[in-house]
């Protein structure tokens, strides 16, 4: 793992070293005083980030110091679950996430939410206690919705679709 | 000062603010006690909550939150060895072999004398040092600020998870994602979307770094195992098991004050001091990690000894000591108020408002915990696989209703999701979160400081307090070193 990590931080400092500071942090034409520029603080902090990854890097070419870099604390709890499994697992909840905020736009924060619970209900595992589950995915957002909407007076999206059906 | 104390007594002791710190140390309390669940989880649960308050209610309620999750940490861990924040690990040394033998009241009762006699101690050590400390801090400028900054960042990145380089690699993930939006001078950067030239908010970022990694893991892992709970049993602690243990609760609740001021250390190194500290001394120690219920009051009160202390630093310098100081920094400035020496000038009676609610809120900590120990068995109780995804709905309103928009709840869940890769690469979150905290501060203070110097960045080691903060950060680096490859070796 201290490898493929090493690589990936590298990686990461120098995407946003060479690519997106260029593209995304412009250079104003004219600076007040000795006021050094907008992409001095990042610019240094990534060339910090790619030297520790190298560093990173090299130290898991070694067995003796890899120790120091390498605390392999998922690995821990991982156990004998294949990885195509552990990915599967994941690639779901990712996926229940980026489901729930277009749901959001569709059906509404509160009918969003009450699905998206039910979803990580069912991907912990814990929807064999299916009517403890089905309570608990109705009545938890219609509280927090009633919660938030009449005592802090939150303005929570309706969703197209419902609005379109009038409710 | 005793006058001005006075006046804050009155001002604090209403029963809006009772009825608030009781909420808080209660929902801290049943927080902790359930596994998975941390201070920091309920600290920053309870943020947006605070931006419909009150200034002082609101850190009154942060503060009983972080005061009640630390002692209802070792619940879970005397119940079901189990310790509800790391700070209780050393707590299941002792509390669970008692609670083996049937003496789980015994040791829950300990565990709430000894965090209640290190959080007053812890408190009261606030109020004498944290004013003194501040009028100090007045007469350092942008470069000292600057270094000592870098001495904090470092040495929470020493002492956060087991690795130095992750800690720092982690710093620096933190700082570049603090320079998304306008800078100190008006320009925007790595404004990808429209929504991003403000910036990233604070509590989505740290909600989806703590919270949602939690539940990425049980749904992924599957460790969603139950434990039975001990019944509570033998309740009492004997007049001398009190007294044999008053030399350790004193001494751990010292350790806890001196190491939760120091920034980065935190409650969790505290009470492993304190323990390996009494069982140094004690004429027992052959009989710590049995079910000795001196163990339990030294790594308890070293714990909670911090409490009070970690604010030290935030209010006489305006620099969090830990992650959940750093949530309270973000409260202080929603309300207005920036924490550091201009608040003993600016905010006093807040100030002093605030540690009379602290001293409140160690009483409060001893009823709540008395009143509600025989429940807590209870909470435990509550399955990962059920109380995660409670949690990720209760992150969703809660964020949504800070500012009435989708682009917070998507930067909680993005954040969530890269909270779980850093997990995976066993990248620490605590020296992400600070450095994210601190980085626009940290920023500001190096362009000011360059500024001064007209570009000559030897300003940063020009004066003795400057070189004070650069050779401790140094020396926090070579020991973390030194440390680390003496373990390798072994």
């Amino acid at each position: 793992m201290g490898m493929t990590r090493g690589f990936l931080i590298t990686a990461l400092f120098g995407v946003v070293l060479f690519v997106l500071i260029p593209v995304y942090v412009p250079r104003p034409s004219f600076i007040p005083g000795f006021a050094p520029p907008p992409d001095m603080w990042p610019r240094a902090i990534s060339i910090l980030g790619m030297v520790l990854g190298l560093l990173l890097l090299g130290l898991s070419l070694s067995k003796k110091t890899q120790a120091i870099a390498d605390p392999e604390d998922a690995s821990e709890i991982r156990g004998d679950t294949p990885l195509p499994t552990l990915l599967l697992r994941f690639g779901w909840s990712v996926l229940a996430f980026a489901l729930f905020v277009g749901a959001v736009m569709l059906l509404g924060f509160l009918l969003a939410s009450m699905l998206l619970l039910i979803v990580m209900l069912v991907l912990t595992g814990y929807w064999r206690h299916k009517w403890v589950s089905l309570m608990v995915a109705v009545a938890l957002p219609l509280l927090l919705y009633l919660f938030f909407s009449s005592a802090l007076n939150t303005r929570f999206p309706t969703g197209s679709l419902l609005r379109a059906l009038g409710v | 000062m005793l006058n001005d104390l006075l006046i804050a007594f009155q001002a604090v002791a209403t029963l809006e603010n009772f009825l608030i710190m009781a909420a808080g140390i209660w929902g801290g309390v049943i927080i902790g006690a359930i596994p998975g669940m941390t201070g920091t989880m309920a600290v920053t649960l309870a943020l947006p909550f605070t931006f419909y308050m009150q200034p002082i209610p609101s850190i009154l309620l942060l503060v009983a939150l972080y005061k009640g999750s630390t002692y209802g940490g070792s619940v879970s861990a005397i119940l079901i060895k189990t310790p509800g924040t790391a700070s209780a690990a050393c707590t299941t040394l002792d509390g669970y072999p008692l609670a083996r033998q049937g003496k789980a009241g015994k040791a829950l009762n300990m565990a709430l004398y000894s965090s209640c006699t290190g959080d007053f101690i812890s408190n009261i050590s606030l109020i004498f040092i944290a004013a003194p400390l501040a009028l100090l801090a007045l007469r350092i400028g942008p470069p000292e600020y600057f270094m000592l900054m870098v001495f904090a960042l470092t040495t929470v990145a020493g002492v956060s998870g087991r690795s130095l380089l992750l800690g720092l690699v982690s710093a620096c993930m933190g700082l570049l994602l603090a320079t998304v939006g306008e800078d100190m001078y008006g320009s925007f950067r790595f404004d990808l979307t429209v929504d991003m030239q403000s910036g990233l908010a604070v509590a989505p970022v740290l909600i989806g770094l703590f919270a949602i990694p939690e539940l990425l893991k049980i749904v992924v892992f599957r460790n969603t195992e139950s434990h039975k709970p001990m019944q509570l049993g033998d309740n009492k602690v004997t007049r001398a098991e009190l007294r044999r243990s008053l030399k350790s609760m004193l001494k751990g609740s010292m350790i806890g004050v001196v190491m939760g001021a120091i920034p980065g250390i935190g409650p969790s190194a505290a009470a492993f001091s304190s323990y390996g500290e009494a069982q140094r001394s004690s004429r027992n120690r052959d009989n710590f990690g049995k079910g000795e219920v001196e163990g339990i009051a030294a790594s308890e009160s070293a714990n909670n000894g911090c409490c009070g202390s970690t604010m030290i630093p935030l209010l006489a310098l305006g620099v969090p000591g830990d992650v959940i100081t750093g949530v309270m920094l973000g409260a202080f400035m929603i309300h207005g108020m920036t924490p550091g020496p201009m608040l003993f000038e600016n905010n006093l009676n807040e100030v002093y408002m605030l540690f009379i609610g602290m001293l409140f809120s160690s009483v409060l900590l001893f009823g709540a915990g008395k009143a509600t120990m025989r429940f807590f068995s209870h909470i435990a109780r509550i399955p990962p696989g059920l109380m995660a995804p409670i949690v990720l709905i209760l992150c969703l309103f809660g964020i949504f209703s800070i500012s009435n928009s989708m682009y917070d709840v998507i930067v909680l869940l993005a954040m969530g999701v890269f909270g779980f890769f850093m997990f995976l690469f066993a990248i620490p979150a605590a020296p992400f979160l600070i450095a994210f905290i601190l980085g626009p501060m940290l920023e500001e203070n190096l362009r000011r400081a360059l500024a001064i110097s007209r570009g000559d960045p030897s300003i940063l080691v020009s004066s003795p307090i400057t070189w004070l903060f650069a050779s401790l950060a140094v020396f926090v680096v070579v020991i973390t070193i030194r440390q680390q490859l003496k373990k390798a070796k072994a």
